[in-house]
């Protein structure tokens, strides 16, 4: 920063990723009020700890080990070699490899006066790593352990969605390379990993008391507070804001980037380098919100749960393309996305006996994995980036992208890890405390007072 | 000790050092002693959390005996 003009880019650019954490902490708030309105009175305080705890766990182990991983596993490592390094091996130094940038005793994991941008950008991720874990806490809510759940949340938030992002999320991720994978605003990095992984945690983990009938009948648990859950999603869209903008570079010359001698081109780009506009994003997310509320509304005949949920899960959808299709592409698609998502997930709740208590693996995964395969058509033949050799944007390279984030990264490890903790007798709450209630204890020692308090009279 | 006493003399210096906080060069501690307070945090709540369990299952409630802990609603 030797010149006004360049102070000025930089402390822009740190402020811009400032605030987008600030947007994006929303999402938390959103997500906490969200599953305590559909969780039931006697769960309430432990739904609430538990997603709450998510927060310190995964930020220390973002600290210890999450960021690291993202730098260092582009490559794979083994599958294709770096654009940097030119090595398939794990990119750790080099002055951008994950030693120079993400090792938690290094100079720049801290306040650095030669550098405002690798602690915002490093909290930008955090903040992503958050919503991994807390996509995942409300399908698990009123029988899943505290403990159990803290271990799921470290292994989604600081590890395996971690992992994708370096794959296909990066600009010199394999997936990118080799598959032309394309998900600018995360509809397969961050949604359908996370939804997969709730999956594999339900299908060990089992549905709450009651859920299903002797007959296998499903049952609908409905939100004890609907009005929790619609300011909690209302709050998640608006985190929803900070999490698109988070997802590019506001900045960026592009002309010396791709090596066009004598060409400025000064842009925002999305996170692999490749040039969109914060207008046309903006334009894409709101038509994209619109066109998962219609169909949400209309597939569930009004209900007002997943017609929330449809806005939401109709963003999701058309995320991975929101960079580059027209604002009535992305709305169309997020209408075929919610379709999919709710159809899909009473069949597998009535055919598989999976009780997701909020819809997080309709939402999130399904609707990824649908928004992954549409982008594959839609945008086939597209770039997947400015850089020479990568392949372009193609169907059999977004769906097998699809298949690694749902099933190999997020589905697999879920199951893993909840067969582990089960086999420890660590992930379930005894039955007894299930029907007693999680906060049985707590309204005990505090119903004395209570009941003074609700027979004075002066 | 202070990793720096004099904002004038750091900033003028011929190479800036970027790192402020204190004790640079002691990370790998406060890695470690973070590191095992993480750790010692998961083993120590999940105890109390299963003896909670067990205390409370122990009591075998209905599903309903909660209510009676609520005089007002």
């Amino acid at each position: 920063m030797d010149n006004e003009l360049s102070a000025l880019s930089t402390i822009f650019t740190e402020f811009y990723y400032w605030m987008t954490v600030v947007l994006m902490f929303l999402i938390h708030v959103g997500f906490c009020m969200y599953e305590v309105g559909a969780s039931r009175y006697k769960h309430h305080q432990h739904t609430l700890m538990k997603n709450t705890l998510l927060i310190p766990l995964v930020t220390i182990t973002w600290f210890f080990f999450g960021w690291w991983i993202y730098w260092a596993f582009p490559t794979g490592p083994g599958i294709a070699p770096s654009i940097m390094t030119e090595s398939t091996g794990l990119i750790l130094g080099g002055g951008f490899g994950a030693n120079d940038l993400a090792n938690p005793t290094n100079a720049l994991m801290a306040i650095n006066l030669g550098d405002h941008i690798s602690g915002v950008f490093w909290a930008a991720f955090l903040l992503f790593s958050w919503t991994a874990a807390s996509i995942v806490s409300g399908a698990v809510i009123e029988r899943i352990t505290t403990f159990a759940f803290g271990i799921c949340a470290i292994a989604i938030g600081s590890v395996f969605w971690t992992i994708d992002a370096a794959w296909g999320w990066h600009f010199d991720g394999w997936m990118v390379k080799l598959l032309g994978y394309h998900d600018a605003y995360a509809s397969g990095v961050i949604h359908a990993i996370c939804g997969g992984f709730a999956l594999g945690i339900l299908a060990v983990l089992g549905p709450r008391i009651g859920k299903f009938s002797s007959s296998g009948e499903p049952r609908n648990i409905g939100p004890r507070n609907p009005w929790l859950v619609c300011v909690g999603l209302f709050l998640i869209y608006t985190g929803f804001w900070g999490f698109y903008a988070a997802c590019n570079i506001p900045i960026f010359d592009l002309g010396p980037e791709y090596g066009m001698e004598g060409t400025t081109f000064f842009t925002a780009t999305n996170i692999y380098i490749t040039p969109t506009t914060l207008s046309g994003i903006t334009m894409n997310f709101l038509m994209s919100l619109a066109g998962g509320l219609l169909a949400g509304y209309w597939v569930s005949k009004g209900d007002p749960f997943w017609t929330y949920s449809g806005g939401l899960a109709g963003i999701i959808t058309s995320s991975a393309g929101n960079d580059l299709y027209h604002p009535l592409q992305a709305m169309i698609i997020a209408s075929i996305g919610v379709w999919c998502a709710y159809k899909l997930h009473y069949w597998v709740e009535r055919k598989f006996k999976i009780d997701d208590a909020v819809g997080a693996v309709a939402v999130h995964g399904y609707a990824g994995v649908v928004g992954l395969v549409i982008c594959g058509f839609v945008l086939w033949g597209y770039p997947s980036s400015g850089y020479d050799g990568y392949a372009a944007i193609n169907p059999i390279g977004m769906i097998i992208g699809a298949i690694i984030m749902f099933g190999v990264l997020g589905f697999l490890p879920g199951w893993i890890l909840a067969k582990i903790l089960h086999g420890a007798g660590k992930l379930r709450i005894p039955r007894d405390v299930e029907l007693a209630g999680l906060d049985y204890n707590i309204m005990e020692a505090a119903s004395k007072d209570e009941k003074s308090v609700a027979s004075s009279s002066r | 000790m202070a990793t720096l006493t004099n904002w004038v003399e750091h900033l003028t210096a011929e190479e800036v050092a970027g790192q402020i906080y204190p004790y640079v060069g002691t990370e790998w501690l406060w890695l470690t002693i973070a590191i095992v307070f993480w750790l010692w945090w998961h083993i120590s709540t999940g105890a109390g959390e299963a003896e909670e369990h067990a205390k409370l299952a122990r009591k075998r409630h209905g599903s309903n005996d909660y209510k009676k802990n609520i005089p007002e609603w």
